[in-house]
């Protein structure tokens, strides 16, 4: 890779007191490079602009400055600092023909992992992780939307992952613009595009980010596409005219339940009918809903606190599976059997808690939203969480995660006190008084 | 406990390498210069490869001089291919390197469905032998038509019109187009190129990547069938410009 910017030298940007030692070239995209550098002792990246990109976008300079006053939605969003200019000193430093700018953003941590490699089934991720990073995208969309803004190219090329806890990165977020102002020049990724920003009827909006969000977990829950079946077996050349198709003229969600034409062919897209019935019909509908009639209608895409709804529910639901240890996401009121090996699923000790039920299985967590109906779901700061015995996994516990002693009483009516960290058994226990409400161990 | 062991279906992206390896390519360390340049790219395409998980990147090679053959004859997984070096000496048969291209492209042996393949013509001189009648058998292979077709010249000595031909209609405007040969006057921009076509062509043939729409032009590639990415911003290319500095 040729860096525009030399690795290793310090440069001047107009508005920067220090100069900026430009560590490494991270990598190059279509629009231009993003480096680590480091400010004044602290480690940030920058992106760097080509200038055909410049030439391209005029509103590029104002979008992200904009972007920088209004600050970022939430912390899941590598979200522009401050924008660079080179300063006349630095113009000699700087390889190209045009000096340019870019902006600063924070560096990426180590642990994420770009999604293209979920989809492309090299990730070793639990179920339980790629639900929680779908819930924090669609919490990162509801933020971000609340807070006036579009996105504009939602994809997988836009997300990372962190395999062990399901938190996510959104970097890119240079085309992000007010709703309703369609200055900007991005259109989206054609795969993720809803139709009618596809086939060139509207402009991208908060209303294409909902269609472009759920093929999005779609992908991430499936590792599949929601438009790929037979239709695309029919197509022998997979280019821009087929996809147009596919995702546009000729869309047709795999699932459709009033229409099976496009359904997943057994072989080539095994992956969707795997994986698909693992979810609960809750969730699904949310697809079908997006996909079916929100296809063409942008009111009736599913909103993204429907699936923050949908996708915490799903994660109090989990189960893992006596015979197999797979995680299972059954009804409660009729579990059925595993998805995986098949064996029924008995009906599973639950915690019954102010606002809901959340089943008793190692990982699963309680948050604030589950004692206080009026506070939104958030999964980020946990209260409890249920944890196997460190030497005998078949006995579960409840860990209490806050800072205060809890106090509940055992079956046989002993009193029993939680302090801060400490887990108590759930063969013997009753119930316990949070410091956010009472929860109650509900037997099969 | 984990996410099953399931993955996206993928598609075959063929990637055919068409390498002028004629005498005069000896010449000022040129053919050198080609070796090193596909050499240093295959990391870079090895990574898009892997960032794509809608695609299998198999590359093949021809080269030609006297007459064309296959230089790596079996569709190569990116991340296996080692390249072993071309060597110059002969005249420039390239109308029959579009013939084995041709064999190639029709099924079988390709695939029933695949991505659009990907055709990198490198060339510094003028062919010898009949052009057309290659051109013409390769252009009846559907496969072909669908082909992102790129040219390379290297040096002052290669025969533009061909490669235009090779490419398809010459795109209007006088902008520099990915739809023109691509013109290596030294080894750093033929590196560039081949690192272009390599890594950014295939993400674009693989992958959509997003798009942008310039404010009221329509899309000056709406004639082809994929979304070409711009060109490496080259050093030495003043036409990477928005305008001329001085007139």
């Amino acid at each position: 890779m040729k860096w525009l910017l030399p690795e290793g030298s310090n440069l001047q940007f107009e508005g920067l007191e220090q100069p900026l030692l430009i560590e490494q070239g991270l990598g190059g995209g279509s629009q231009g490079q993003v480096y680590a550098v480091k400010l004044a002792g602290e480690r940030l990246a920058l992106k760097w602009y080509f200038p055909a990109c410049i030439a391209r976008d005029p509103q590029l300079r104002s979008r992200l400055q904009q972007s920088i006053r209004l600050g970022a939605p939430n912390a899941d969003f590598l979200w522009p600092l401050a924008v660079l200019s080179a300063s006349a000193d630095s113009q000699g430093g700087i390889q190209g023909p045009q000096p340019g700018f870019g902006y600063l953003m924070g560096l990426r941590p180590g642990g994420f992992v770009g999604a293209h490699q979920h989809a492309g089934g090299e990730l070793e991720i639990s179920l339980q992780s790629v639900l929680r990073a779908c819930f924090h995208l669609a919490e990162a969309f509801h933020q971000l939307h609340l807070k006036g803004l579009c996105y504009k190219d939602i994809s997988l090329g836009n997300l990372f992952l962190e395999p062990s806890g399901g938190r996510i990165l959104i970097c890119d977020n240079d085309n992000v613009d007010i709703d309703g102002q369609g200055q900007g020049s991005v259109l989206g990724t054609p795969g993720f595009m809803a139709p009618e920003v596809l086939l060139g009827q509207a402009k991208p909006s908060s209303g294409s980010d909902l269609f472009s969000l759920a093929v999005l977990l779609f992908r991430l829950l499936t590792r599949h596409d929601p438009f790929r079946g037979q239709r695309e077996l029919a197509i022998r050349c997979l280019d821009e005219p087929a996809r147009r198709r596919l995702y546009g003229e000729e869309a047709l969600f795999i699932f459709d339940p009033h229409n099976q034409a496009n359904r997943p062919d057994p072989i080539e897209h095994s992956a969707a009918l795997i994986t698909w019935p693992i979810y609960p019909e809750a969730l699904q509908r949310l697809f079908v809903q997006s996909f079916g009639p929100g296809l063409r209608n942008p009111e009736q895409r599913t909103l993204t606190g429907q699936w923050k709804q949908a996708i915490s529910h799903c994660l109090d639901q989990r189960q893992l599976c006596s015979h197999c240890g797979q995680e299972t996401f059954p009804n409660t009121e009729v579990p059925g059997s595993c998805w995986s090996c098949g064996t029924p699923l008995p009906a599973a000790l639950q915690l019954q808690l102010p606002h809901g039920r959340v089943t008793a299985a190692a990982g699963n967590e309680l948050h604030p939203h589950h004692f206080d109906p009026l506070l939104g779901e958030a999964i980020a700061t946990p209260l409890a969480r249920l944890v196997a015995h460190p030497s005998d996994p078949s006995l579960l516990g409840l860990q209490n995660l806050t800072s205060t002693t809890w106090h509940g009483s055992t079956r046989t009516g002993q009193r029993i006190e939680l302090a801060p960290g400490k887990t108590c058994n759930l063969s013997a226990l009753q119930q316990l008084n949070s410091s956010a409400g009472p929860i109650l161990v509900l037997r099969p | 406990m984990a996410f099953p062991n399931v993955r996206l279906s993928n598609r075959p992206l063929h990637f055919i390498y068409l390498c002028d390896c004629s005498g005069s390519m000896a010449a000022q360390g040129k053919m050198q210069a080609l070796n090193q340049a596909i050499r240093q790219s295959l990391p870079g395409m090895a990574e898009v490869a892997r960032e794509n998980p809608e695609a299998r990147v198999l590359v093949r090679a021809v080269r030609f001089a006297d007459q064309a053959a296959w230089h790596l004859a079996e569709p190569t997984p990116v991340q296996q291919l080692q390249w072993r070096d071309l060597e110059a000496g002969g005249i420039t048969a390239m109308g029959d390197a579009l013939n084995l291209v041709a064999e190639a492209l029709q099924s079988p042996p390709m695939e029933e469905r695949a991505l659009p393949p990907v055709l990198v013509l490198i060339s510094d001189g003028q062919p010898t032998d009949d052009f057309e009648a290659g051109l013409a058998n390769l252009m009846r292979r559907p496969w072909a038509q669908k082909a992102v077709r790129l040219a390379i010249a290297m040096g002052h000595d290669a025969d533009l019109e061909v490669l235009q031909q090779f490419i398809g209609p010459e795109p209007s405007g006088r902008s520099k187009s990915p739809r023109r040969p691509l013109q290596a006057s030294n080894a750093t921009t033929l590196a560039q190129y081949i690192q272009w076509a390599s890594t950014a062509v295939v993400g674009a043939a693989s992958m959509p990547a997003s798009r942008v729409a310039p404010a009221g032009e329509p899309s000056p590639e709406s004639s082809s069938n994929i979304h070409l990415p711009d060109l490496p911003p080259t050093l030495l290319d003043p036409s990477d410009d928005v305008g001329p500095l001085v007139w």
